[in-house]
């Protein structure tokens, strides 16, 4: 099968530094990064380092001072922000840490509102809505508002109004950060789920489990990439690696 | 699109009430700004529309019956004559009561000054005893064509032939002869005549007397009417009450404005998170903006919508002076034009504000951030400290700080809520002002209830004895009033003679003293203006051919004839003239009288020979007042609501994030909610003061302004009693805090986890 | 080894095949494989200490087994095995040595080396990963099993994060 060769996503010099009350913050100095179709990649890094602004410049939530976002080969330096909000809809989908979910909203409302503003009838946005809910373990939920879920549910909820329109890139920063690892392991599982399935994933995380899930590691040291690491796929072998883990000490 | 419509849609479902109050309040305003429109309407139009139907004169001349009123026809710039037409004052009686008239013998129809038949016919040679009535008239008199009037005290009968309209000063009982016109034949004695003169120039009317006076000569001249002099007292209380619901309509919508803009400033603040998530969903902030916009728009057009309709429909069934007016206003050419323009206008200035909040909404950040540190507050002040430390509940001095340390919100907060509030202290000074001219006329420039006039029959003596036989009569002022030309001779002011060197006359005084010595004077305002001079000049004027020249010592609060009337007492008069009679006797009633109980048992006691009236009194003109400043203040409240509710949500709010903070140090839930309340009701405290503070000098101000201007001068203003204001203060801020309390306890009892996560 | 054993038998006698298939049994396929070997010889030694004592059980068909049971003394080392807590784990110091030592040698670079380390630790993560999927949901002690290596793995990651900062910092 010939894949397309424009990356998903390119970026060439990204920087932004923070003006806040003390001294100016780089969040991110001179980021060069090229995601391909069908990729799943994961940003970690300690806190602080700019992996969410990195994030965020990517998905177009905050402007660079300086270099220039691809976007499937198009090049985005010129969006103002009606027209980033537009490629939100449909190519990009994006999941935080916190506050996904529109709190006046129902569920149901949550998940259909891209769809609809990407014009979509909304019978068939009902439809996508109630397929992705099924999926993701959440049907009977639709009339609940986001409050009076758990924290798990809630990311569950926010993954389905990511994917609801087959966004060819989904952008997640940290989104199993508030939960415990029941919730992280759901998470983990469902993106592993989505991008056996093809979709093209972005992941900002700390947690090593979910970054292990990744094809690709990036470390992210104080605004600049540190290393880029391919993982193994092949199975494992027999006395290093896992087992030399468990190994039960006499 | 769609997506737009559901998140408005749901949107609206969580914030029912205030949609509901913004609704109503725009209802309300619209509404009033019509009335208003309708009452300038109605106060305009009828009269200018009857002048010119009838052809009015401009000016008309009272002369003596000797004077060759026909030579003013050759006056430079005088189009066209009415008369002379010999004239009689007569008093006529019939079922409905009496009235002094003048009888004006009129041969045919006549080309300027043509009467308007509302009702009957015309004279005609066929019934020599037939008259026609003025419509205001036969209203006092209670007569209809085909009724017989009596003359008191002779034997002659006269037949309603008909009613007309006229365009000349109207009926007033007690101050102003009603128009009768009859034939010639029926005045055979005439005591004077009258002319009227159609200019061709209406702005020279002031020349146009000067030229008519130097004509006949002073001695001639009786009262001189203008044809503003009319228009003005056709105008008069309904101007006066278009004025009002205009300015409070105004007002109103000004808060409204301002509400508004709270509104959705609060709102967005609480909700920055989800716009932030909206945003990064794909909302453009166009999108967002027109979210806000449209909704309030929506509001506000489906209020001003609503007023429209309703107005339409039902305002004709309004009682009273209201219903009529907007009966008239609806025949009126701009009628449809103003139907459109003002809750349009209304709608546009709600959509400005709107706007102004809605592009701030447009402006968040897509970036959804935790409750971003507001800016920081302060610090606990010394005072603050020392009273937690004096075992002053800790919830009282939490709740003090959270209202007043962060400036620019919480004296904006103070602020907007105080608009309302000031408007409706005005509104209560209205109320308490027109309640002072029911209650206590005589700190109004009405001292005396009952005006007595008397037939030649009982003799000065006579009449003052038996007038003041009757026990609840305190005194009686025997009074004359007679028209004087101005220097320049342009018009006519009535110059009164009341009381006597021995008892004088109580004049209400705004300024200066009474006039005790002999040539001194005291005038209205409307007088000082149109001579424009003041307390302590000394005018000339000319009564007949005779000079006459007073000294004015001080201003009296006049309500009758636009405040031109200068009064002096009878014994400087008769200095001039020894002759003069009293004409009419004024009685001061002992307090708790029913004047209208005094005026039969007189009217009974008199056999006929005297005819009582009540003095009017300007505020029954505007009863119809009390029900729009109610209505008005009904407005006032639900936009005070509103704010009030904003207020409430935002506190709350801003309250969650330090709940578990505050039940971290040991205060209990009702202790947290307790913060919130105090805090409200704070905040609604000192818009209550600042709302008195500002709003009882500008009550006064606003009612002086316009007594001014109505000539009946400054000095009536009453502010609300300290009982009232204290009433509106106590329910203002117990309201507050029942209103906070209920959301507040909500909010202090929320789950952790809840908080957390709206907190985190 | 010994005290694993010494455990299981508490339950009741069994020979070394059991208890082979009793471990399996346990820890699940994270475990890697016991071995035959290793068990009887251990076995042996606990008799020898006379934590245990073995019977020989007659079979028809096959050689004879022998059938391991508790002593008191074997009881007795158990209880006190329980009683005493585990010690710390210990910090991997042979990676650290290698951080601490490079820049003396001049044979690696620090930076380098910590992320070679960290790819490891990944890959093993991931592996972990998909042992977990692979083994039996009910197998509650396999897979606390392997949540715990997990736990250590993502331990480690985090100190490898402390030392790329303070290195990063010095330079």
């Amino acid at each position: 099968m010939s894949e397309s060769t424009t990356p998903v996503l390119r970026a060439e010099g990204l920087v932004k530094t923070h003006h806040g009350e003390g001294a100016p913050a780089h969040a991110v100095r001179g980021v060069d990064l090229r995601v391909a179709r069908g990729e799943f990649v994961a940003i970690t890094g300690p806190s602080g380092a700019g992996k969410s602004t990195l994030l965020h410049l990517l998905g177009g939530l905050q402007r660079p001072d300086a270099g220039s976002v691809w976007l499937d080969g198009e090049r985005t330096d010129g969006y103002g922000e009606a027209r980033w909000a537009v490629e939100r809809r449909k190519r990009i989908g994006i999941v935080f840490q916190f506050f996904n979910l529109v709190s006046d909203l129902s569920v149901a409302d949550n998940v259909e509102l891209p769809a609809l503003l990407a014009g979509v009838p909304p019978k068939k946005a009902r439809a996508g809505r109630k397929e992705l809910l099924a999926e993701l373990g959440l049907e009977g939920k639709g009339r609940s508002m986001p409050g009076e879920l758990s924290g798990g549910e809630q990311q569950r909820v926010a993954l389905a109004r990511a994917l609801v329109n087959h966004p060819p890139l989904l952008l997640a920063d940290e989104p199993a950060g508030s939960l415990d690892s029941r919730g992280t392991r759901e998470v983990m599982r469902l993106l592993s789920r989505f991008h056996q399935r093809g979709q093209t994933i972005l992941l900002v995380t700390h947690d090593a489990r979910l970054a292990s899930a990744a094809d690709r590691v990036i470390s992210f040291f104080d605004g600049r990439i540190a290393d880029d690491a391919a993982l193994d796929a092949g199975p494992p072998p027999r006395r290093a690696g896992a087992s030399g883990v468990l190994e039960l000490k006499d | 699109m769609r997506a737009t419509l559901r998140w408005a849609h749901s949107d609206l479902r969580t914030h029912r009430g205030e949609a509901l109050f913004l609704v109503l309040a725009t209802a309300g305003i619209v509404a009033s700004l019509l009335l208003a429109t309708a009452l300038f309407g109605y106060a305009t139009n009828p009269w200018q529309r009857v002048f010119t139907q009838v052809r009015g004169a401009h000016v008309t001349l009272h002369t003596t019956a000797s004077a060759d009123a026909g030579r003013l026809a050759g006056l430079d710039g005088v189009e066209s004559v009415a008369g002379p037409y010999p004239t009689a004052a007569l008093t006529l009686a019939s079922q409905g009561g009496r009235a002094s008239v003048e009888l004006r013998g009129v041969p045919g129809k006549p080309e300027v000054g043509r009467p308007l038949i509302t009702s009957g016919r015309w004279l005609d040679p066929a019934t020599p005893d037939g008259v026609v009535l003025e419509s205001r008239l036969a209203r006092a008199l209670l007569t209809a064509p085909g009724d017989t009037l009596t003359v008191p005290g002779t034997a002659r009968r006269l037949t309603v032939v008909g009613v007309a309209d006229s365009a000349e000063p109207r009926y007033r009982p007690g101050e102003r002869s009603g128009l009768v016109w009859a034939l010639p034949s029926a005045v055979p004695d005439p005591a004077g005549q009258v002319v009227g003169l159609r200019l061709t120039d209406p702005g020279d009317t002031g020349y146009a007397v000067q030229r008519a006076v130097t004509e006949l000569g002073a001695g001639a001249i009786g009262e001189v009417a203008t044809w503003q002099q009319a228009r003005a007292e056709a105008q008069g209380d309904n101007r006066l009450l278009g004025q009002v619901l205009g300015l409070f309509g105004l007002g109103a919508l000004l808060a409204a404005g301002f509400a508004v803009h709270g509104a959705i400033g609060t709102r967005i603040r609480g909700h920055l998170r989800d716009i932030s998530v909206l945003k990064a969903i794909g909302f453009t902030p166009g999108q967002v903006v027109r979210v806000f916009l449209i909704q309030h728009l929506l509001y506000a057009l489906l209020g001003a919508l609503a007023a429209a309709v309703l107005t339409e429909a039902l305002g004709g069934a309004v009682p009273g002076r209201l219903g009529d007016a907007v009966d008239v206003w609806q025949g009126l050419p701009g009628h449809t034009v103003a139907l459109f323009t003002v809750p349009v206008g209304a709608v546009l200035f709600i959509g400005a504000t709107t706007g102004l909040a809605a592009w701030r909404a447009g402006r968040v950040p897509p970036v959804p951030v935790p409750r971003p540190a507001t800016a920081p507050a302060g610090r606990l002040t010394g005072v603050a400290r020392r009273a937690l430390g004096a075992r002053v509940p800790p919830a009282l001095v939490l709740g003090w700080h959270k209202a007043f340390t962060r400036r620019p919100r919480s004296l904006g907060a103070v602020g907007r809520l105080a608009l309302p509030l000031l408007l409706i202290v005005v509104a209560l000074s209205a109320w308490t002002t027109i309640d002072r001219f029911h209650g206590s006329p005589e700190r109004m420039g009405l001292p005396t209830a009952l005006s007595v006039r008397a037939d030649s029959s009982l003799g000065d003596g006579g009449a003052l004895a038996l007038l003041e036989r009757d026990p609840q009569v305190a005194a009686a002022y025997p009074g004359v009033e007679v028209a004087a030309l101005v220097p320049g001779q342009t018009a006519t002011i009535a110059l009164r003679g009341l009381g006597t060197h021995r008892e004088p006359y109580p004049f209400t005084l705004a300024e200066g003293r009474a006039a005790h010595g002999p040539d001194e004077a005291v005038a209205g305002q409307g007088l000082l203006d149109l001579l424009h001079v003041r307390v302590g000049d000394w005018v000339r004027m000319t009564v007949g051919d005779q000079p006459q020249i007073l000294h004015i010592v001080g201003r009296s609060i006049e309500p009758e004839n636009a405040g031109r009337v200068i009064s002096t007492s009878l014994d400087t008069l008769r200095a001039n003239d020894p002759e003069l009679r009293p004409a009419h006797y004024q009685l001061r009633l002992e307090p708790g009288a029913e004047p209208a109980a005094v005026a039969e048992r007189l009217a009974a006691a008199g056999r006929g020979h005297l005819d009582v009236h009540t003095v009017t009194n300007p505020a029954d003109g505007l009863s119809p007042l009390r029900a729009v400043v109610l209505g008005l203040i009904v407005v006032l409240a639900l936009i005070g609501l509103i704010e009030l509710l904003t207020l409430i949500g935002g506190t709350v709010r801003e309250g969650e994030r330090d709940l578990l903070a505050l039940k971290a140090i040991g205060l209990s839930p009702r202790q947290i909610t307790a913060v919130t309340v105090t805090a409200t009701a704070g905040t609604a405290l000192a818009a209550v003061l600042l709302a008195t503070a500002l709003g009882l000098p500008l009550a006064h101000w606003l009612i002086d302004a316009q007594g001014r201007s109505s000539g009946v001068g400054a000095g009536i203003a009453q502010g609300p009693s300290p009982v009232l204001l204290l009433l509106l203060g106590t329910a203002a801020v117990l309201g507050a805090a029942a209103l906070a309390a209920l959301p507040a306890a909500r909010a202090a009892r929320r789950r952790l986890a809840d908080t957390l996560s709206a907190v985190a | 080894m010994r005290l694993h054993l010494l455990a299981l038998l508490a339950r009741g006698p069994a020979h070394g095949y059991e208890l082979k298939q009793d471990l399996e049994q346990l820890l699940g396929s994270a475990y890697p494989q016991p071995n035959v070997g290793q068990i009887y010889v251990t076995l042996g030694r606990l008799e020898k200490s006379g934590l245990i004592e073995g019977e020989d059980v007659e079979q028809s068909s096959r050689p004879n087994k022998k059938v391991y049971h508790l002593t008191d003394a074997g009881r007795e080392a158990l209880r006190a095995w329980y009683e005493e807590t585990a010690d710390e784990p210990r910090v991997r110091d042979e990676f650290f040595m290698k951080l601490a030592l490079a820049p003396r040698t001049g044979l690696a670079d620090q930076i380098a080396l910590i992320n070679r380390q960290r790819r490891q630790y990944l890959n093993t993560m991931r592996q972990l990963s998909k042992l977990a999927a692979a083994e039996d949901r009910d197998n509650r002690i396999s897979h606390l099993l392997i949540e715990g290596a997990m736990l250590h793995l993502q331990a480690d990651l985090d100190w490898l994060e402390r030392c790329q900062e303070e290195l990063e910092e010095l330079e």
